[in-house]
Formats: structure tokens, C-alpha cells, sequence
């Protein structure tokens, strides 16, 4: 009955983010994964992906479209997202929000969710139930009604959503400026849920064109993982998504910015309690086997409360309430790795920058001692174990992995991440964790108008019951 | 990346969770696994269960030593006990501590909540008996270093000092804060600004002292790990850990149980609103029909009538969701949602007409079915990742539910009729007597001529 409230800090649920992203699948026996995934291409050009796992009797049934902020134009923010809730309001057969309903009557979950390169859909059931899905996500796949009077109400849900994430959190807000700012051409430079301005101008054509464009079987791809036979599944699948017509799959290419040649640094001022401070480093992905370095210098630097910079800013130095780096393997254009920091009260960011660019410093000349480089390798696959015991998750992992790419990739993770020496942690370093090639962000609180914290006594009136 | 970046997208239930189990109307026998209970002469109750599908063990011990064992004036000292725990023992400092947790690629997470304290632990298989020794040794032979319990009043200070940036908690400080009257669930579990600063080394070490006994936890052990291995090689060690006789103190559930408004200015873009009042304990028999009745009108997410009224009609708010938290003691009832100021008002006044419809009229049988069957359906969620199978086991035998619980459960449910709806609505649901927050620029939402004010740290009710 108690709804999981997200007591997590900021920087917390970076870590948790982190830890999702090295999630794959491995057998218990040493099989490799891709032995036991089973795809195949329909006419139409839906890809799918079958994951038998008979753990327990259920299925998670998902359907990725390679569409999200990144296909967006830069006055057409937020187009992703709102068309991804434009598809729970139903088909020419059922009506709004009536999807979730047959879910729920049937014991499942379901959800949906958008980042900057895709749009994903879900519904988790038991294994004799899971038909609902199978015929309700094909529907939507080519019957969605897009009406006025739907998209009226949901835009100004969207908006809701905005102020809630972003425009109300001072940290979120300001990570959204430091994207902005470390990106001048592509698209991952707007924020996913869009800019409010954005918002206010998209109309229902816009929906349309762009449902058009990208929800067709050749942009899609299905990866259903759990308790099923694969030659019971298949012809379920072909039965349900098989009609829906062959089109040209989208282009895809986008702009990709031109190297930095300079630090970059912005100052965002607003009322808030503690000082944050961001760093934004221009990197390759997971196509650049530098990207898995990353992966472990992200490790070095804040995997446990033994890494380095929360070794030396939390306990020793105690500057800094929380501290994080992450790397964004798993993007399907060149992003970021970041390294944030919340300013402990009556502390300094230019503190906190000063130790942390010692400690990339130190990544770019001192080799590390084997202990920790295998500390670090230890930690990235207990953390890939452990992910497993999730069955969304083992499909979700197989999904990223084919939009940037090929799900076939998903068991170079380990190897890639054991090859990995002090050495290329010192060359990798000095090629991206450099002062030229970041974008740091500062966010500076000001002070509350009312000119009284919260712990101050608050006015409260006895009510004229209704 | 902030929330936005990485694959943080945007979700749109603020709650999701893997998988289910459909059971056809009547049948219903939600699969609980396999589930071994011993109990050992110490009085610690064990519950096992073996899944060996991955190399990976976790391990959740629950002490009853949560906030509201806190002395008055001391509040927080739960809090820190808890992750003082690995603060460093009496053989590894922590920074050799967490060296050594690291290098295992182990987790082990303390906290501590209204009712009790966790320790969690989640290790590899091949390095069980490491991990299990760390767990022995933070549980029973903490020093908790003056040094690091001053950090960690420090650090606890300084988030709630971050916390107050967010309006979402502000509120909801202020609604317990006025709902629980003083009583032991009345204050935030990481303390106050007033309180922490009283905290010393000593009241901890005490505090672990009295609580953290065999006789006054619960252990769960899910994962790669024999019931036999568990007999040798756990159970023995587990015996020495010694019992002791736990101070008891009273629990006088006080409430504010008259209507009371309560609110907060700040420079925000939408007013974050909890309207709610004293709820139950979780003994309380009419948890069932409750958690129905919740279900269908705000519990539920999509299809709860709050959200069909509040965002799938009028786009007032992206979230809104009610749901009682009951206690060993008696918890709260709140509906929370937030929308942009202007429409604070309207928004308002819908919980409160959707409030006295759900106490005048039965629900329809289509809304009592479809809630069962979500409900009874959905189930297994809760058991279907090793943390989370953990944290069900330790909370049934907290609450002395029996291992039999989720047969009860889909029984006890499906027995729910439109009556007992009704019923519970109309006996634990007060609209007239709720307490209302609003976090909001008021000037905009259009609340700021509030008549009387009063000031919260004196009430003189």
C-alpha cells in the first residue's frame, strides 16, 4: 500500500543508472548469451529477440523503437516523449488508457519509457496471460489514434512532468544547461522531455508525422525474455505483427558535434540550499573500445565507498555531501562522462574542482597498482551478476546493446572490461579526461526570497471545514 | 547525467516492478518459494530460500531498532546507529573495511526506518564466507569510532540541509511533523537540525547495546545457498551472537484528528500537495478491504479514480497517488500530487469531492474485480528478485503474517465485497478532520490570505 517513495539523492540515483548500465545476461552455466538468444527478422522487417529463462513462470514482453530525442528537430523538443504517451490513448478498437486496464485485469505490469535514442514499451505477465500483450502492442504499432482533445489534456500532463523533474530540482535543472552547453550541434544537447518552450508550440500533426515516420516494423525490434518455448512464441509473434506493412525504415544519421577545442564553464544561479558542480568530458561509446576503459575509470573514481574521489571528498576532505562519475557506454552517439559533486554546506565547489582535477591528474600519470585495477574489474562484474536477477532487466540490456550495436555485443562486455591495463587507463585518460575537452557547470544557490529555511516555524491555520 | 541522461528516461508510472501471476478468479495460489524457518536457541528467527539460478547470495537481517525508538530530543540516533555499523569493527578501520567489501564486488547497505533497522549484504557465491564474516563482524563488534559518528551527524545535517531544496519533502516533513503529534513516528528518521547535534558516541554505542540481540531480529538468507550449508556453517556462528533483555517503551499513537491547513511559501512552479490523516497499524484486520478500497481510488495508478479524474481527464498533475503506511503502530493516510500552481485549488477540491463519493457510494463490481484481480494477480512482484523476496520473508515474520501469507492473502482478498468497501471508506477515511499541505508560491496558487496563522512549534491544540 506504501507507494516505494525515492528517498535517493541526486547522486544517488546516478550510481544506481550506472550500475544498470553494465547489466547483462549470463547463463548460469558458461554459456554465452548470444547462444541462447534466438532472432529472426519478420518480412516487414520487425526484428525479434526470444530469451528463454524458465526461472519463474512469467515473461517480459518489450517492444524498443529506435526513436527519441535524438530523431527530434531543435524546435520540435519533447516530441518523443509526449508521443509516447499519446500511446496509451488507444486504437481504432480500444479506447483511452484502456490498454493499461486489460494489463492490470490480467494481473501484468506495464510501463514505457524514452531516452535520447530510443522508446521502449513493456508489459511483464504470467506465461499463460501473455497474448494480452502480444495483440494490444501490435495494435498500437499501426492503429493509434491520435485525437485533438486527447493530446489537449496529455501535453499539459507533459508539462506537470517537466516541472516536476526538472523545473523544480535545481541539480536536474542544471545538468540540463550543462548538456546544452557541451553540445553545440547534436541533438543530445536538448533535454528528452523537451524544453517547455517546445512544448507549448507541438501540435497533433507533428504526432502524426512523426508516428508515421518511426513506429513501422523496420524501426522496431521485440526482445521477449522468460517462461515460454521459442517455437511456441515465434508463430505467435508472426501471427500477431506479421500484417503490419513493410515501409523504409527512417533515416537515422545525425549531426555529430566537431572536437572541442577549449574548456567551456556556465554559471547557473537560482535559489537552492548547497552549491553542485558538474563536469561534462566529451567521449566515444561502446563502438570505441576506449569506451570500456571509461567504464573502469568511472570505477576508479567513484565504484564504493573505497573509489578515489569519494575516498578523498567524502570521507577525508568531507567537501562534498555526494560525488559521482558515469560514463554513458551504452549511447548510440558520442556522450558524456560526467563527474558531479554535491558541495557540502559551507563548502566551495572550486574546492571540490580542485581535488578532483588532482585525481584525473593522477589517472593521467600514475599507472594504478594492479590491486585496485582488479578491485575495480571485481566490482563490474559482480555488478553484471547481480543485475541478472532481473528478468526486465536481462532484456533491457540485450535492447541497449542493439540500438548502438547489435545485441550480439552484449558478451564482449566482460572480456572487453578484463583486458583493460593501467596503461590504457593512463593514455585513455589523457585523451579525454582533459581540461580542452570539457564543459563544467556550477550551480550557485541563492538565497530563499522569503529569507527563512524550511525548519523554520510555518504558518498554519486552523480550517474552515468544507 | 542527471536524471534525464543515460536511459534515466522518462517513466511513466512512477512505479514499476518485473512480473505476474494471473490467477483466475477464485483459484489463486500466488507461488511462494520454497521457504525454510529456524529458529535458533538465541531466539534469532532464520528464513531460507535457495534459488540457484545465479552465483549471487543476499543476505537481510531486520533489527527492531528503527526512529521511533528514538529518545525525545535525540531523534535520528536510530539512524546513525544503523550505518554506524560500518563505521569500522573492532579488527578493520573502515577504510580497510570498505577496501575489502570493494574488492569482493559485495554490497552491504545499513539503514534504519520508522519500525526497524536492515542490514543488507549482497555478495558472489564464491565469496560467501567472506561476505558473511564482514556481515557477523559489523553486526556484533562495532566501535563506532567518535572520529566517524561526528562525520556521519555532519553528513545527515547536511542532507537534510539538500532535502529542504526539494518541495516534495518539505511537505512531507511538514504533514508528519503535524499528523503524528509527537508520538514516535512524528519525526523524520535521519533527525532533525535540532535534534543531531545532541548525538554522541556513547548514546550510539548504548543504543546498539540495547536493541541489536538475536532476540529482537529476523534473518533472511535468499539465493545460491544450500538449507545445509546454512545449518553448518551459519547457524553455529549465528548461535554465539548473544541475547539480551530489550527495553521496552511505551507507543502512545497521538494524531492530530482535526482539520488543520498548513502552508508553505516557496519561489516553486507547481504546489506539491498532501492532504491526509491518521491511517492504521498493520495488524489491523481491515488492511484488506483497505488495500482494495486504496487501490480503486487512488492506489492504483492508471484506472485509480484520482488519476483518471486529476490526470487523465483534466492533465492536472503527472503523478497522484494515495496509500496508507501502516506501522506495528499506526501509520498515516495520504493522497500526494503535485501541479503547477494555479490549479493547486482545483486540484484540491477534486480529492475532496472524490473523497466523499468513495464514503456515499459503493464502488461499481467492475472497479472491485479489476482491483482484485490486479492485486491478487500482481502479487509475486514482490518475490521476484532476490532483495526483494528477502525484504517480504523479514517483514512477514515481523509482522507475524505466517509463511502461508500469500495463499491468505489472495483468499483474504477475494472475500472483499462492495460492502466492506464502503465500510472501510466511511470508517477510516476523514475528509473533514484531514490535514491539507501546500508547498507553492503561494501568491500564484492563490493561498496566501490565510486568515489565522498560527505558529507549528507551539500547537495549542
Amino acid at each position: 500500500m506504501t507507494p516505494k517513495k525515492n528517498l535517493t539523492p541526486f547522486i544517488g540515483r546516478m550510481v544506481s543508472l550506472a550500475l544498470l548500465a553494465t547489466l547483462v545476461f549470463v547463463p548460469r552455466a558458461e554459456t554465452a548469451l548470444i547462444d541462447r538468444v534466438s532472432e529472426k527478422v519478420l518480412p516487414n522487417g520487425l526484428k525479434v529477440l526470444l530469451l528463454e529463462n524458465h526461472r519463474a513462470p512469467v515473461v517480459t514482453f518489450q517492444v524498443w523503437y529506435r526513436v527519441g530525442s535524438r530523431n527530434e528537430d531543435h524546435d520540435k523538443t519533447g516530441l518523443s516523449h509526449v508521443l509516447e504517451h499519446m500511446m496509451f490513448k488507444g486504437t481504432e478498437t480500444i479506447g483511452p488508457e484502456e490498454l493499461s486496464q486489460k494489463i492490470q485485469e490480467n494481473g501484468g505490469n506495464y510501463n514505457a519509457f524514452t531516452s535520447y535514442d530510443f522508446t521502449g514499451y513493456f508489459e511483464t505477465m504470467s506465461a499463460d496471460r501473455i497474448q494480452v500483450a502480444l495483440d494490444l502492442e501490435a495494435d498500437r504499432m499501426k492503429n493509434l489514434m491520435l485525437r485533438e482533445q486527447d493530446f489537449e489534456t496529455e501535453i499539459k500532463v507533459v508539462m506537470e512532468e517537466r516541472r516536476l523533474r526538472t523545473e523544480d530540482d535545481p541539480k536536474a535543472f542544471t545538468m540540463e544547461q550543462l548538456a546544452a552547453t557541451a553540445f553545440q550541434l547534436q541533438p543530445y544537447r536538448w533535454p528528452i522531455i523537451g524544453w517547455m518552450e517546445d512544448l507549448t508550440r507541438l501540435t497533433v500533426q507533428d504526432l502524426k508525422f512523426y508516428y508515421w515516420t518511426y513506429y513501422t516494423p523496420s524501426n522496431a525490434f521485440l526482445v521477449v525474455a522468460g517462461d515460454f518455448e521459442t517455437e511456441d512464441m515465434l508463430p505467435r509473434i508472426e501471427t500477431a505483427f506479421g500484417s503490419i506493412p513493410k515501409k523504409a525504415a527512417p533515416d537515422q544519421e545525425r549531426t555529430i558535434d566537431p572536437p572541442q577545442i577549449g574548456e567551456r564553464r556556465i554559471i547557473v544561479k537560482r535559489q537552492a540550499q548547497l552549491p553542485f558542480l558538474a563536469m561534462a568530458f566529451r567521449v566515444p561509446n561502446i563502438r570505441d573500445p576506449d569506451s570500456y576503459t571509461l567504464e573502469v575509470i568511472a570505477g576508479l573514481l567513484s565504484g564504493g565507498k573505497s573509489s578515489r574521489l569519494y575516498h578523498r571528498l567524502v570521507r577525508e576532505k568531507q567537501l562534498a555531501l555526494h560525488v559521482e562519475a558515469d560514463h554513458s557506454l551504452l549511447s548510440r552517439d558520442p556522450g558524456l562522462f560526467f563527474v558531479a559533486a554535491e558541495v557540502l554546506p559551507g563548502g566551495d565547489s572550486t574546492d571540490i574542482e580542485k581535488v578532483v582535477d588532482e585525481e584525473l591528474e593522477r589517472l593521467r600519470r600514475d599507472p594504478v597498482e594492479p590491486r585496485e585495477l582488479q578491485k575495480v574489474k571485481n566490482q563490474l562484474e559482480a555488478a553484471f551478476i547481480s543485475h541478472q536477477d532481473s528478468l526486465f532487466f536481462q532484456a533491457m540490456v540485450l535492447a541497449r546493446h542493439e540500438i548502438v550495436t547489435g545485441w550480439r555485443t552484449v558478451d564482449d562486455y566482460i572480456p572487453s572490461i578484463r583486458k583493460v591495463t593501467a596503461e590504457d587507463i593512463q593514455r585513455v585518460a589523457n585523451r579525454y579526461l582533459i581540461q580542452d575537452n570539457r564543459t563544467v557547470a556550477t550551480l550557485v544557490p541563492l538565497p530563499y526570497t522569503e529569507g527563512q529555511p524550511v525548519s523554520e516555524p510555518f504558518s498554519i491555520r486552523s480550517d474552515t471545514v468544507r | 547525467m542527471g536524471p534525464k541522461k543515460r536511459w534515466t528516461l522518462v517513466i511513466r508510472l512512477m512505479t514499476f516492478v518485473a512480473a505476474l501471476l494471473l490467477f483466475v478468479d477464485h483459484q489463486v495460489l500466488p507461488a511462494m518459494p520454497e521457504v525454510d524457518r529456524i529458529v535458533l536457541p538465541n531466539q534469532l528467527v532464520v528464513l531460507v530460500s535457495e534459488d540457484h539460478s545465479l552465483p549471487l547470495v543476499t543476505m537481510r537481517l531486520l533489527v527492531d531498532a528503527g526512529s521511533r525508538r528514538d529518545p525525545r530530543g535525540k531523534e535520528g540516533l536510530a539512524h546513525i546507529a544503523a550505518e554506524g555499523l560500518l563505521l569500522g569493527t573492532s579488527t578493520r578501520s573502515v577504510t580497510v573495511f570498505d577496501e575489502t567489501l570493494d574488492f569482493m564486488g559485495a554490497s552491504l547497505h545499513a539503514s534504519a526506518g520508522r519500525d526497524t533497522a536492515a542490514l543488507e549484504l549482497r555478495t558472489l557465491e564464491k565469496d560467501l564466507r567472506k561476505g558473511f564474516d564482514l556481515f557477523l563482524e559489523v553486526l556484533t563488534q562495532p566501535v563506532f569510532p567518535e572520529k566517524e559518528i561526528r562525520r556521519q551527524v555532519e553528513k545527515s545535517l547536511a542532507a537534510i540541509q539538500s532535502q529542504e531544496e526539494r518541495p516534495g519533502k518539505i511537505a512531507s516533513k511538514a504533514f508528519t511533523k503535524v499528523l503524528f503529534l509527537g508520538n514516535p513516528y512524528g519525526h523524520p528518521v535521519e533527525g532533525t537540525r535540532e535534534s543531531l547535534p545532541h548525538i554522541t558516541r556513547d548514546m550510539v554505542v548504548r543504543f546498539h547495546q540495547n536493541f541489536y540481540h538475536p532476540n529482537n531480529a529476523i534473518l533472511a538468507i535468499v539465493g545460491d545457498v544450500t538449507v545445509e550449508r546454512v545449518k553448518t556453517d551459519l547457524v553455529p556462528r549465528l548461535s554465539q551472537w548473544s541475547p539480551d533483555q530489550i527495553p521496552e517503551q511505551e507507543f502512545i499513537p497521538r494524531f492530530t484528528q482535526w482539520p488543520m491547513t498548513v502552508t508553505i511559501d516557496r519561489n516553486v512552479s507547481q504546489a506539491n500537495i498532501i492532504l491526509g490523516h491518521m491511517g492504521i497499524d498493520r495488524a489491523n484486520p481491515d488492511y484488506y478491504p483497505l488495500t482494495v478500497m486504496n487501490h480503486i481510488f487512488g492506489g492504483g495508478g492508471f484506472g485509480s479514480r484520482l488519476m483518471e479524474k486529476i490526470r487523465v481527464k483534466r492533465g492536472l498533475a503527472y503523478s497522484v497517488v494515495s496509500f496508507f503506511d501502516p506501522g506495528k503502530y499506526p501509520g498515516a493516510f495520504q493522497v500526494i500530487l503535485q501541479t503547477k500552481n494555479s490549479s493547486a485549488q482545483e486540484a484540491i477540491s477534486i480529492l475532496r469531492a472524490e473523497l466523499r463519493t468513495i464514503q456515499k457510494d459503493p464502488v461499481s463490481p467492475k472497479e472491485l474485480e479489476r482491483a482484485k484481480k490486479y492485486l491478487i494477480g500482481s502479487f509475486p512482484f514482490r518475490l521476484d528478485t532476490q532483495s526483494k523476496l528477502a525484504q517480504f520473508l523479514t517483514q512477514v515474520e515481523y509482522h507475524g503474517l505466517g509463511l502461508d501469507y500469500p495463499e491468505k492473502y489472495a483468499s483474504t482478498l477475494n472475500a472483499v465485497t462492495r460492502k466492506d468497501v464502503l465500510r472501510v471508506a466511511q470508517t477510516y477515511l476523514h475528509p473533514k478532520d484531514a490535514i491539507l499541505v501546500v508547498v507553492a508560491d503561494l501568491k500564484e496558487a492563490g493561498l496566501d490570505e490565510s486568515a489565522q496563522v498560527l505558529h507549528f512549534n507551539r500547537p495549542t491544540m
